[in-house]
Parts: structure tokens; C-alpha cells; sequence
């Protein structure tokens, strides 16, 4: 019989992606939450364990079945007795405890395989500690019994994603990933597979501070006032989802908006989420303008204010020089809140401009006639850049490598966690 | 969650979504016992095609499960099966019933498709049975289920009740064990007033029970048998019939489930075992008294 | 706790308390080495006869001391097949963590069940009859600990057992 397809399970600080290998989309996305029994208030050390061990603590029953995952887990936030939490802090895991629960539904409620048949593969954020890769295979070899493990970081599987755009010749290993989900962006050097960790650069600034700032530009306007209160932010998303785009030249873009305001207006229609009331607003400059608070970030905050092209250089510039070539060639964008329209094309502008200066600077600072070759800068847009590390981590084990760069139960039982130690790249063709 | 739900999840919430928003689709997925699903749009957006791939299909086609699913799908159900699948059975998005209930029980039903074609061999044997009681005859055919590499379902019927027999194999010493303690759990069940009705379970380790004995059987340590005897009043009409059908076929994953759950919840004690012995040799470790003292410059003072 | 193990425990105890004199002592062997003698054995002279307190058959602990550093091995109950994997589980548990159990051996001597190495400097930084009472609250919490994980165990089997079949049961 043919091999049952691996599982693909990335969880993320918000949101976990999984399903299957040799899909092109996950099968389930939502929140990475549990519910469980107990105020949210307790500490999140083991309550399933009572603090005085006696005779009732024999007679307790299957209480730590009690539990909802994902939207169940948000629905169920406001039934008396259960609590909220959120087992992933900045993308590493945090109570073990509850994501031990949280695959364990994840497994047999959702995904309804049985883990002993199946290969899994996990993602890990960049600079992870090795305990916690212990830790993930002492859970999902001992509990689970799975057949086999691989680990892989998120970076490098939205590298491996990219391979997927026409533009990519070679499939390499090595590029830059910008990562931008809700709470953070992150700016990572990868060489070969491997992380440059020393490089690595965050940005303050992501998804949801995009909706906070639409949502401050819609009020600025007096749009809001036709709108229900508690709506507003959903509407801010729907707006910066639906309608907002990159401009390349702000100053021109305000110019033709304000020329020919009725082509360049769009138009909203909400209805209210309880009464059901229709209403509508105007969207406006806001559609340009809330991608831009990463180009020019003065724009929407006082503490944050280098712009998102400068943070990709520099991150390239404190890389290795032998790999800063390949950096700049191949520069990925991964994450929801990399979806505007010709975002690459700003990016790789604005990079470009900034490249150029430097090597006029240098040619002119030594005085030299030879030129530069020039360094060839690019970003690269794909399809599947929403879920690019799942998707990453999709075509990774729809190969037949893969079940060979597995740790397996077998090496496990034999060595221990510590194998997950190793981690071992595959797929490349530069390998 | 305690029982296992029986339809598949993955099939409800994209039937679901296609119903509010077709599109193109190509995805497969799995069930438990090693089923594959694909669920595709080859011609249009509204026709989604359902493939499903079972090991043990052509004993299920046996025992009547191409009947059974024809009863359930009817017109659905495509003659040809897709390449690499056993079955296949066709949704037209626009002929769905359109009111909110309809459409629910219509994308239940779909959902239950694997439940359905592994409910054949049961339907079979409470068939049997019945027959066997007019005859007042002995024992009915032996159905034999191979819907795991090492494992088996074994159905029989006799003139008062029927017997299914799962054989079960645990490949780690763990779960032989803690599988051990639940499945004594399960025959010891029943003397509990409240569960004088349910089937009676019994269990064997290593030897094979006797309605399976002359099947010659390989004889391991890590083998055992379970043995449910469902009586008449187990599928006396239709809904319990399908209670009954639903939970003792997902059995051998009830059972892994839990096996696997309990050792969660031993990881989660260990390891607030392991903080609280933390804390008691915490104690052990002396304060850190003395303090590095620092000039104003901030120059370290060091001892002489 | 109960009659019969006090004096076990006040046994390993006051022997533990007595071995843990443990001072500074470089290798004889190996020039600038320090290394816990106890574990290398290099040299014969500074190794004490080592000592097991038993409790029955089933429990006992072994001390082997030398002049800089003791190493305590614990042969923990197991009554039956269950105990015996929980009790495998626990150990290798806590000492996949022996990171942060400064005194845990990764390893337990063969026939052991789990091992503590306690060298001079551990006895230098740490406060030395806290070291005697994690040791002493560890053996005396392991048993209990096992023993209510199989309780909850079979707990958990009966609940399981019961649902599924109530299911059926109708």
C-alpha cells in the first residue's frame, strides 16, 4: 500500500496551520487556542495535577479531556467555567502542557489519523533553543507514537515555498525571508538552509498594526461615525484586506486621488453585526496608505522609524560577505501581511536605490575607474505566500527525501530526544 | 472529547464552505485505519468528486458494501472509481437541498461515507442473525475484515447474538501495557449495574478465541483479542443499529486514542512533579550574597 | 509517611550526611584534572567501601563515596508490569532535565533505577542538608507518585470503559 501522506502542522503564535503533504493548502487554519476547565487567571502550571496529591486525586477522571481547540476554544470563551489560553508566546511554545492537549485534539478530532502510520512535520521559529525540539519529540515520539519527526524552521520552509514561482530557477536554499504575520516582522538571512541567527532582525510593525492605523486614518476622516462601534476594527481589516495596495510614488497617488476622486474612491457596504443595519463608508487614501507605514513608518509611529527597506539591507550587510550576493538575489516574502499588490516591486525599488548608492559611494570614495558589475537585487511574489511555511513544508514532504531526513521512532527509541538535535536540510538543488 | 466522532471532519467543513463559495479544489486527506480521501473538482467548480481508497475494500464488497452505500448516496455514486481509489461518488453543488437543515443532514450524510462503507459487514451479520434465529440454526459465516496491516475485524452471527472479534497488536511495550489495564477495564465493565445492557467484552492475550481458532492465527506475545458479543437488543431497530455500528467500528481507535491521551496526562504530572522537585532543590542553592562591588567609573573591586 | 519506610529513610539519611564530606582533591592520574574520583575509580586509595541500604528486595539505595565525591543510586518499588514502565517513564523524565537537577546523574548505575552524583563543589555552593532533604523528599515522593499515577490510570481505563459502552447500551 502506498505510503499515507505526511502531516504538515504549523503552529504559530495566532494561528496553527495543518493538513497534509501534496496539498496545496492547509486543511485547517485557526487560532493556536485551547479552552479548558479553570479560570484563566491560574497559574498555567499543570491544574490537571492537584497541589495535594491525596486519595481524591486517584478518584479524579478524564477532567484533562475536558478542553476545546482553535475557533471551538474561542467560542467557548465566555461559557462559565472554562479559560483561554494561548500555549505559543513570540512563537515558542510556552505550557507544554496545554500544546501536548492541543495536538492531541489536533490529531484525533481533526485530522482523524491515527499518528502511528503518519510522518510529521513540525516548524520551528529561527533561534530556537534545542530543549524545546527535545522536549516537541519526547511529546510526539512517546505520546504518540509517530513513525517519524522532522523539524524544520519556519524561514527555510518559506524559502523552499518560493520555489513554486515561475520566476525561481534554481531551487536554493539561500535567500532572505521577509516574515510578517499579525503581531511582528521578521527579517531573516538564510544561507543554505541554515539561519544566519547573528543577522536576524525584528520590525515592530505588522498585520495588526495596519488595522490600527486604517482604522486611525477612517476616524481622522469622520468615516466612522456611520458605523457601529464595535465593528470598527473588523471593518479597518476588511478594508486593508479587500481594497489596499502599494503606490510607488505617495505624493503622485495623492495627486490623482485628488484629480479624480470618483475613480479612485472605493466604496464599503457593511451591515451591522447584530441589528443587521446596512451602511457604508467612503475608503479612501488609506488604501495606499496603510502598506506604506513600512516604507515610511513616521507615518504611524513616533518610536519605531526605520523603514523596512533599510532593516533588509542592513540584515544583509551584517550576514557574511560570501553570502550577501545570493541574499540580495533572492529576497522572499512570506505571511499575510505581505499580500498587498506590488509590495515586492516597492521593496525591491527602494532596495535597489539603496544598493546602487553604496557601490557609487564606494567607487567614488576610492577613486578607482573600474566599475561594479552591480549587484542584482530581487523580491519575490508568489501565490501561496499567505501560508508560504506550510505550504514550504507541503512540497518539502511530498518528497521522497524526506521519509530519509525523518528521525524516526526506531533512531528515537535507540538514541534518545537528543536526536533531534541534528537537523539536516534537503530538497536543494545547490545542496 | 471522551468518544470519537464518526464522521470525518475535513469533508463537512469543505462541503460546507464549497456550498457558500465554490471553487477549485484538489485536496486529499485521511480517515483513521489507514483510509485515503480526495475530494476534487475536475470539470467545474459545483461538481466536487469524493474519492475514497479502504485496504480491506474488496472484502467490504464482499459483505455488501457497494448496497449499503448505494442505499445511503444513491444517484451519487459514480460506477467507475477514480484511479488509485476504490469508490467515488459525485456532489453537485447546485442540486444540494437548499434549506439549512436539508443541507446539514445532506453534508452529514456525505461525512459519514467511510463510516458507512465499514458499516456493511455489520448490517450483514445482524442479517444473519435474524435469518439464523427463524431457522433456528447454528452459526452464520465467519467475515474476516483485514482494515490494518496486522489487524483484523472479525464478524460472526449465531442464532442469538453476534460476535465481533478485533484482534489488536501493540507495537510499543507502553501501550501494550497501558493497553492491557484498559482492556481489563472494558470486561470489567459490565458489572456495573448501569451496563448490565451493554455487549458483553471479553479479552485474550496470545491465544485467538474459539470462532477464529481454526483460522490458524500467528501466535505472539503482543497479540491480543477482544471480543464483543452484541446481542439482538444491540440493533433492535434502526437507530440503535446505527449507534451501535458507529462506536464498536471505531473501537480499535477509542481505544489508541485513550491509550494516548492517558500518556499526555502522565507527561503533564511528570512534569509538574519534576517543577516541584525543582523547587525543593532550589532551596538547596545558597544566595548569592556577595555581590560584585563596582567603583563609580565602574571598575570591579577585587579582593586582595 | 508511613511506619515501615521511616526508618528506611532515616538510615539513608544519616548515612548520606555522614558520606557528604567531600573536599577538593585533584587527580592523581591526570595533571590539573579534578575529576569526581567516584566515577573515574583511578585511584583505589580514595575510594570508601561502598554501602547499600536495603529496604526489602525490591528497594534499596546504593552509596559509594570517595574523598571528593559520592554517587547515590536508587532502586525504586515495582510491584507489577504497570510500575515498572510508569516508574521507567518517570526516571527518564527527570533525567532528560538532569540539566536542572544539578546532582542527577544522566545515567543510573546498572541495577539502579536512578543515580545522584553529588561532587565537592556541588557541597561547596549548596547548602548541604537541603541536598539530604531533596534526596530524602525525592525517594520518599517517587513511590507515592507512582503509585497514584497507576491509581489515575486505572481510573481513567474504568471511565473510558465505562462511556464506551454506556454509548452502546442503550
Amino acid at each position: 500500500m502506498s505510503q499515507l501522506a505526511p502531516i504538515i502542522c504549523d503552529n504559530g503564535t495566532g494561528y496553527s496551520k495543518i493538513g497534509f503533504a501534496g496539498n496545496s493548502d492547509p486543511s485547517f487554519v485557526f487560532p493556536t487556542a485551547i479552552a479548558t476547565r479553570g479560570s484563566p487567571t491560574q497559574s498555567s502550571r499543570a491544574p490537571a495535577v492537584p497541589s495535594k496529591p491525596g486519595h481524591l486525586a486517584s478518584k479524579r477522571g478524564v477532567e484533562d479531556l475536558d478542553f476545546f481547540i482553535g475557533d471551538e476554544a474561542l467560542a467557548n470563551a465566555r461559557t462559565p467555567g472554562y479559560g483561554v489560553h494561548y500555549p505559543i508566546r513570540h512563537g515558542m511554545i510556552d505550557n507544554w502542557d496545554h500544546m501536548e492537549r492541543y495536538w492531541e485534539q489536533v490529531i484525533f478530532k481533526y485530522l482523524r489519523a491515527e499518528p502511528e502510520d503518519h510522518y510529521f512535520l513540525l516548524t520551528e521559529p529561527p533561534l530556537n533553543p534545542p530543549e524545546n525540539r527535545e522536549q516537541t519529540a519526547e511529546i510526539f515520539f512517546e505520546s504518540f507514537n509517530i513513525k517519524g519527526l522532522y523539524i524544520a524552521v519556519q524561514a527555510v520552509l518559506a524559502l523552499a515555498a518560493s520555489w513554486t514561482s515561475p520566476r525561481v530557477m534554481d531551487r536554493t536554499l539561500t535567500g532572505t525571508v521577509i516574515d510578517s504575520g499579525d503581531g511582528v516582522t521578521h527579517v531573516i538571512p538564510c544561507a543554505e538552509g541554515y539561519v544566519i541567527g547573528s543577522a536576524i532582525k525584528h520590525i515592530p510593525i505588522a498585520g495588526r498594526d495596519i488595522t490600527q492605523f486604517v482604522l486611525n486614518l477612517l476616524r481622522e476622516r469622520g468615516e466612522t461615525t456611520a458605523t457601529p462601534p464595535e465593528d470598527q476594527l473588523k471593518i479597518a481589516s476588511k478594508v486593508k484586506e479587500n481594497y489596499s495596495y502599494v503606490c510607488q510614488d505617495i505624493v503622485k497617488e495623492f495627486r490623482k486621488y485628488d484629480a479624480e476622486p470618483y475613480k479612485y474612491f472605493e466604496r464599503f457596504e457593511g451591515e451591522h453585526s447584530v441589528t443587521g443595519r446596512q451602511y457604508s463608508i467612503d475608503v479612501g487614501y488609506e488604501r495606499f496608505l496603510a502598506p506604506e507605514i513600512f516604507f515610511n513608518p513616521e507615518i504611524y509611529s513616533s518610536d519605531f522609524l526605520t523603514p523596512l527597506p533599510d532593516i533588509v539591507d542592513d540584515v544583509i550587510q551584517q550576514s557574511p560577505i560570501d553570502v550577501r550576493r545570493g541574499l540580495y538575489k533572492n529576497i522572499v516574502l512570506s505571511g499575510g501581511s505581505t499580500m498587498f499588490q506590488h509590495f515586492g516591486n516597492r521593496l525591491k525599488r527602494d532596495l535597489k536605490q539603496l544598493v546602487d548608492r553604496r557601490l557609487d559611494a564606494s567607487v567614488l570614495a576610492s577613486g578607482s575607474t573600474s566599475k561594479s558589475s552591480g549587484v542584482e537585487v530581487d523580491v519575490i511574489s508568489h501565490k501561496r505566500q499567505r501560508y508560504a511555511v506550510w505550504f514550504g513544508g507541503s512540497l518539502l514532504a511530498d518528497l521522497p527525501e524526506f521519509y530519509t531526513s525523518c528521525h524516526t521512532k526506531a533512531q528515537y527509541d535507540e538514541i534518545g530526544p537528543s536526536i533531534c538535535r541534528r537537523y539536516q536540510i534537503f530538497g536543494s538543488a545547490t545542496q | 472529547m471522551i468518544l470519537l466522532e464518526a464522521h470525518n471532519v475535513i469533508i463537512k467543513t469543505t462541503l460546507a464552505d464549497k456550498l457558500n463559495k465554490p471553487s477549485t479544489l484538489e485536496v486529499s486527506f485521511v480517515d483513521y485505519d489507514g483510509v485515503r480521501f480526495r475530494l476534487s473538482t475536475p470539470e467545474r467548480k459545483t461538481l466536487l468528486l469524493l474519492s475514497m481508497h479502504i485496504r480491506c475494500w474488496d472484502e467490504l464488497v464482499k459483505y455488501g458494501a457497494l448496497d449499503v452505500l448505494r442505499r445511503e448516496y444513491g444517484s451519487l455514486l459514480r460506477d467507475q472509481a477514480e484511479a488509485g481509489f476504490n469508490v467515488s461518488m459525485e456532489i453537485d453543488l447546485e442540486q444540494v437541498p437548499a434549506g439549512a437543515e436539508d443541507r446539514e443532514a445532506f453534508i452529514n450524510s456525505i461525512a459519514l461515507f467511510k463510516r458507512n462503507a465499514l458499516a456493511a459487514p455489520f448490517e450483514q451479520g445482524f442479517k444473519n442473525q435474524k435469518e439464523l434465529e427463524a431457522a433456528n440454526a447454528g452459526q452464520g459465516e465467519l467475515m474476516q475484515i483485514h482494515y490494518r496491516d496486522e489487524e483484523a475485524i472479525y464478524i460472526q452471527a449465531a442464532d442469538d447474538r453476534v460476535t465481533v472479534i478485533f484482534s489488536t497488536v501493540f507495537r510499543d511495550e507502553t501501550d501494550r501495557i497501558l493497553g492491557k489495564v484498559f482492556l481489563q477495564e472494558f470486561v470489567d465493565a459490565r458489572r456495573l449495574p448501569a451496563l448490565q445492557n451493554a455487549p458483553q467484552v471479553l479479552y485474550s492475550n496470545r491465544d485467538p478465541p474459539l470462532e477464529i481458532r481454526h483460522l490458524n492465527l500467528p501466535k505472539s506475545e503482543d497479540i491480543g483479542y477482544v471480543t464483543f458479543v452484541l446481542f439482538p437488543r444491540h440493533f433492535s431497530n434502526s437507530s440503535v443499529t446505527a449507534t451501535t455500528i458507529s462506536h464498536v467500528q471505531l473501537f480499535r481507535d477509542y481505544l489508541h486514542y485513550h491509550i494516548k491521551c492517558s500518556k499526555a496526562y502522565m507527561h503533564s504530572r511528570m512534569r509538574h512533579r519534576a517543577a516541584e522537585f525543582q523547587k525543593v532543590l532550589n532551596r538547596a542553592k545558597q544566595e548569592n550574597t556577595s555581590t560584585e562591588k563596582k567603583t563609580v567609573s565602574g571598575r570591579t573591586m577585587v579582593a586582595r | 509517611m508511613s511506619n515501615v519506610l521511616r526508618p528506611y529513610l532515616a538510615a539513608v539519611r544519616s548515612t548520606l550526611t555522614a558520606a557528604l564530606t567531600l573536599e577538593n582533591f585533584s587527580s592523581q592520574v591526570v595533571e590539573r584534572h579534578n575529576k569526581p574520583e567516584v566515577e573515574t575509580g583511578g585511584s583505589k586509595e580514595v575510594l570508601l567501601n561502598p554501602l547499600i541500604i536495603s529496604r526489602n528486595e525490591n528497594e534499596r539505595v546504593l552509596i559509594e563515596s570517595s574523598i571528593n565525591s559520592i554517587r547515590l543510586s536508587i532502586k525504586i518499588k515495582q510491584a507489577d508490569e504497570i510500575e515498572r514502565i510508569l516508574c521507567h517513564k518517570f526516571t527518564r523524565f527527570m533525567m532528560q532535565r538532569a540539566e536542572n537537577f544539578i546532582v542527577l546523574r544522566r545515567k543510573p548505575v546498572p541495577g539502579y533505577d536512578i543515580s545522584f552524583l553529588i561532587t565537592n563543589t556541588h557541597s561547596e555552593t549548596m547548602l548541604k542538608h537541603k541536598i539530604v532533604d531533596f534526596i530524602i523528599q525525592f525517594m520518599e515522593e517517587v513511590d507515592r507518585e507512582i503509585s497514584e499515577m497507576k491509581l489515575s490510570l486505572n481510573a481513567r481505563a474504568r471511565i473510558v470503559a465505562e462511556t464506551y459502552l454506556a454509548a452502546i447500551a442503550t
